[in-house]
């Protein structure tokens, strides 16, 4: 249990950081732009709110540091993450509808990338010298193509030259969103390019690692024991492989970052109503609370996938819960 | 009658032009209930002789010819022949554990890290023997932990959990689980202390004695096999240099390069003798001298060592082969290499 | 000191073949450009032809040329953060590994949260506040992305690194009574090379990766010319919809390829690592001219040859075989 501790303390830091990131940036730059951009708030904008942006950015006040970093943590804690400069809505709103989208995207996108990458990386390692190994090279070169690239190539070829995917969205203009099949249908069928983007992108990452991570495990005595043993082959790669996927779980903090980076710009490139497409568009219009609170709420959503990995990590390897004897 | 017969065994690492010759031409029998023990230092090849016949050497060592064939005895007892380099990937699992079983130099590499021991007895035993339910595998496993001094709470235990003596007998048990003909054992002390090797060598002696199967017995150090073994096959660079009766072995030896092993453990009891050894380092087997390959680090090299290689030739009556140019009728034999078994005394 | 062995596997020279014509191409790029990249008076859209091998873009200006001068930039930038980060990540990590104790703790500490924080949100939060000025300047841009990327450097640096502590001759070196700082440099840093190089190559790769995303998404200064930039006013007209290939294609290439150069070269570092990735001369060719079947598995050592014997099995074996 401490070892849980431990991985809660350091993601509780994290946090800490990344909201103390978000408070001291905007006062270190010269010449505050939040000042400007306060004057282009429309009235749809209730004084506390202006209040809030105020508090949250530092402008105006005469309090110390000190007292507005509390303020700030306070607001936080009420879920207060402020305004939209340009849609002149609080961003808890902006972010609650473009949320789900991106959750649902890069979830099953990365699940089936992971099952995938996994599988072939351990048939990879335990079989050497077959066919299977030029596969490597081709996930090597996926692996260096930027998200956005192979996203533009992927619309390019397979939705406007073959016309197999729909284009841009995420779902057909001309359904009203609800839970009836053909709007569900039409979710799916839009999903489906910007998740193979996503799948052809990260898999190659998923396949090295346990390729080779297979092919040390199967180095151990203990997978030499079972083939002895005369187990099944099947369940002689079972063992090895159950046992070599370890890493790549553990690694899977690094892995998650990239992913969620990589997929909010496949995100800009489909025009596929989530958080990327939101960030990005924060950017262009220097919209700081926006941009401010995608990072914070990105980065909480990465920690707790970290966590949870973190706590499958620890269901498999009974080495983490039980002391060694010697 | 043997249970296993190897003839002209060789293997190789690698292919072509960068093969190395690790095993060379080997003949190897084992009698049925007999204990044979395979002596050699590291880079002997004693191991990859091991791992080539029963076909578990990892790539790159590939079997470069010759036969080993394993003679498997029924229930009804007919013996029939199992031809073990020409066998599928399926006949071998047919045969693996339930006739030849081995244990491994490290038990604590050697077990799953992630499973409890309980779960390799019940996976053996419910691969090969399909009869059993649970609680009767359960009752199995106890049984062979029980043969081996060990409690039935170890069961529930994972590996890292285990002290090193405890691994090793574990590892013991779970190789006579299915009763097999042949348990091959592959430096099964080299990693505990002397008084746990003891232990192990005794609970080993009084196993064998019991069970009744055949054994091999692979380590580096002579003395171990003097009291468990039967015969000795001693090994260099990848050949046999000498086979004899253990006892001809220990206080007999033929070949220089045995008596320099027996010179490197020193006994407990008698006179204090300085200690002797083996000068220089095991051969490179990529880059083995011409002729004997022993012959740079021998005391008594001759001319001919250093041109031909001595095949290995019946020396006295006993059956026992030396492979040495001292021993070939024509040279003399130094006082060290031509001492006598001592008598035993009849009762 | 170990001896350098060249390379044999195929799979690294062709990534050290791709990655040099790459760093040539950074070099003498602009010389080499038949015009200048920023100038627009050439008729828009241009599909390639002999005067314009790579067409012009919507504002009128040589796809080619600006191919060619982005190579420069590109390359120059990511060097520069994989450098830099590079470096904190020695620091940081070769320190915490040796020192232990409170100071790894903090130190763990430290890159454990740079290293759970997603790097481009972060990213974007600290190059968006940079003032307009700033972002054409390669060296702070370098510095920026080396702020997010130093972290995974630094965890296998500190892994390696307290392995090696407790080798022997570093126990050595510590009996005689070295210094600290002294064992560090002479006695660890030489070990960690190998480590060292595939972290450095892998931080290159980000770099490039953070570099021409910020780019795409126009948070650089547009009066640089990088391949990401031109991809981000590929993006902005639309070429993508009005099937204008020439314009996007040739850049996300380009990448695609310094970064596939570079992973291969970092394959051949991996094999060196671990000897047990190496392939020691398996390759289909062999197996084949040898006799053997495709494939290799544990538990069938490959048998080249063999004197045959005539075999009987019993039946209750070839029941079991049947099984």
């Amino acid at each position: 249990m401490r070892v849980i501790g431990r991985r809660l303390l350091l993601y509780v830091v994290t946090a800490w950081v990344a909201i103390t990131v978000n408070f001291v940036i905007p006062r270190l730059m010269p010449g505050n732009p939040i000042q400007t951009m306060i004057g282009k708030l429309t009235n749809q904008v209730t004084p506390q709110e202006i209040q809030a942006i105020r508090s949250a950015f530092g402008v105006g006040l005469s309090q110390n540091w000190w007292t507005q970093y509390w303020h700030y943590l306070g607001q936080l804690v009420h879920g207060n993450l402020g305004v939209s400069i340009t849609l002149s809505t609080p961003v808890t709103t902006v972010l609650g509808s473009a949320i789900p989208w991106t959750v649902g995207l890069i979830g099953i996108a990365t699940l089936v990338s992971f099952v995938l990458g996994t599988v072939s990386g351990a048939l990879l390692g335990w079989t050497r010298g077959s066919h299977l190994d030029n596969l490597i090279p081709v996930a090597t070169f996926f692996q260096a193509v930027p998200y956005f690239f192979l996203g533009t190539v992927a619309f390019l070829v397979f939705s406007n030259h073959l016309g197999w995917f729909p284009g841009q969205g995420a779902y057909s203009l001309s359904l009203t969103p609800g839970l009836h099949w053909s709007y569900i249908a039409s979710v799916i069928r839009y999903g489906e390019l910007p998740a193979f983007t996503i799948i052809l992108s990260s898999i190659a990452g998923w396949m090295l690692g346990m390729r080779n991570m297979m092919i040390t495990t199967v180095g151990e005595d203990y997978v030499l024991m079972a083939v002895a043993k005369g187990l099944p082959r099947r369940r002689v790669i079972w063992h090895a492989a159950r046992n070599a996927v370890l890493p790549s779980i553990a690694n899977l903090s690094l892995a998650i970052g990239l992913v969620v980076s990589g997929a909010l710009l496949v995100e800009l490139v489909f025009n596929y109503p989530g958080v990327g497409d939101l960030l990005f568009h924060a950017v262009a219009n220097e919209d700081y609370p926006l941009i401010q609170g995608i990072f914070l709420v990105i980065t909480l959503c990465v920690l707790a996938a970290n966590f949870l990995a973190d706590l499958v990590y620890f269901a498999l390897d009974p080495r983490t819960r039980t002391p060694a004897v010697v | 009658m043997n249970v296993l017969e190897v003839r002209d065994f060789s293997v190789e690492y690698g292919l072509e032009e960068a093969a190395v010759h690790a095993v060379r031409h080997v003949d190897l029998d084992v009698p049925r209930s007999s204990v044979l023990g395979i002596a050699g230092e590291s880079g002997s090849g004693k191991s990859t002789l091991v791992y080539g016949f029963t076909r578990l050497l990892r790539w790159p060592g590939v079997v470069a010819g010759g036969s080993a064939v394993l003679r498997v005895l029924d229930e009804d007892g007919t013996e029939s022949e199992f031809d073990l380099l020409a066998a599928s990937e399926r006949e071998l699992r047919s045969i693996r554990w339930s006739e030849i079983s081995i244990v491994l130099q490290s038990a604590l590499s050697a077990l799953n890290p992630v499973r409890r021991i309980a779960k390799e007895f019940d996976e053996v035993l419910r691969v090969h023997s399909s009869g059993l339910d649970r609680s009767a595998r359960r009752a199995r496993a106890v049984e062979l932990l029980d043969m081996v001094g060990l409690d039935e709470d170890r069961l529930d235990r994972f590996p890292h959990e285990l002290s090193g003596g405890q691994r090793q007998r574990i590892m013991i048990a779970l190789a006579l689980a299915l009763d097999p003909q042949l348990v091959i054992m592959d430096e099964p002390t080299t990693a505990l202390d002397v008084v746990t090797q003891r232990e192990i060598v005794d609970q080993l002696f009084e196993l064998r004695q019991r069970l009744g199967f055949a054994m091999i017995f692979i380590t580096h150090d002579l003395s171990l096999l003097v009291e468990l073994a039967n015969e000795i096959v001693v090994m260099y660079a990848g050949e046999i240099v000498e086979r004899a009766s253990a006892e001809e072995i220990y206080a007999a030896p033929r070949h220089p390069y045995t008596l320099g092993l027996i010179n490197s453990f020193p006994p407990m009891h008698g006179e204090r003798c300085e200690l002797v050894g083996l000068p220089g380092a095991p051969s490179d087997l990529a880059h083995l001298p011409t002729g004997c390959s022993f012959h740079p680090r021998c005391a008594w090299a001759m001319e001919v060592c250093k041109t031909a290689s001595p095949k290995a030739q019946p020396v006295g009556d006993t059956g026992r082969l030396v492979a040495c140019w001292l021993h070939d009728g024509i040279h003399e034999v130094p006082v060290e290499l031509r001492r006598s078994v001592p008598q035993r005394q009849p009762l | 000191m170990k001896r350098l062995r060249l390379p044999r596997s195929p799979k690294v020279l062709v990534g050290l073949v791709i990655e040099f014509c790459f760093l040539i191409l950074t070099v003498i790029g602009p010389w080499v450009a038949p015009y200048n990249p920023s100038y627009n008076g050439f008729l828009q859209n241009l599909p390639p032809s002999s005067k314009h091998w790579l067409g012009t873009t919507a504002l009128g200006e040589d796809i080619f040329s600006q191919l060619l001068n982005g190579a420069r930039a590109t390359i120059v930038v990511a060097v520069v953060a994989g450098l830099v980060a590079t470096l904190i990540a020695v620091v940081v990590g070769v320190s915490a590994g040796y020192l232990g104790g409170r100071a790894d703790d903090g130190l763990s500490m430290l890159s454990n949260v740079f290293l759970a924080i997603p790097g481009l949100p972060l990213l974007i939060v600290l190059d968006s506040y940079l003032p307009q000025a700033d972002r054409s300047n390669s060296l702070i841009l370098g510095l920026v992305i080396a702020l997010t990327g130093w972290a995974w450097g630094a965890r296998v640096l500190r892994a390696q690194t307290m392995s090696l502590r407790n080798r022997d001759f570093v126990e050595a070196s510590r009996i005689i009574g070295e210094s600290r700082t002294r064992i560090m440099a002479v006695e660890i840093a030489p070990n960690l090379l190998p480590i060292l190089a595939s972290s450095l190559l892998f931080t290159i790769l980000y770099s490039i990766g953070a570099y021409v995303t910020l780019a795409y998404i126009g948070l650089t200064s547009t009066s640089v010319w990088n391949w990401g930039t031109m991809m981000f006013w590929a993006q902005a007209n639309n070429a993508p919809l009005v099937n204008q290939w020439w314009w996007f294609v040739p850049p996300g290439v380009c990448i695609a390829l310094v970064g596939a150069g570079l992973a291969l070269i970092n394959f051949g570092i991996d094999e060196f690592i671990n000897p047990r990735l190496r392939e020691a001369g398996l390759t289909s060719k062999v197996l084949r001219r040898s006799g053997l079947s495709r494939q290799v598995r544990l538990g069938v050592t490959p048998v080249l040859r063999a004197t045959s014997s005539p075999r009987r099995i019993s039946r209750a074996l070839q029941a079991g075989a049947q099984r």
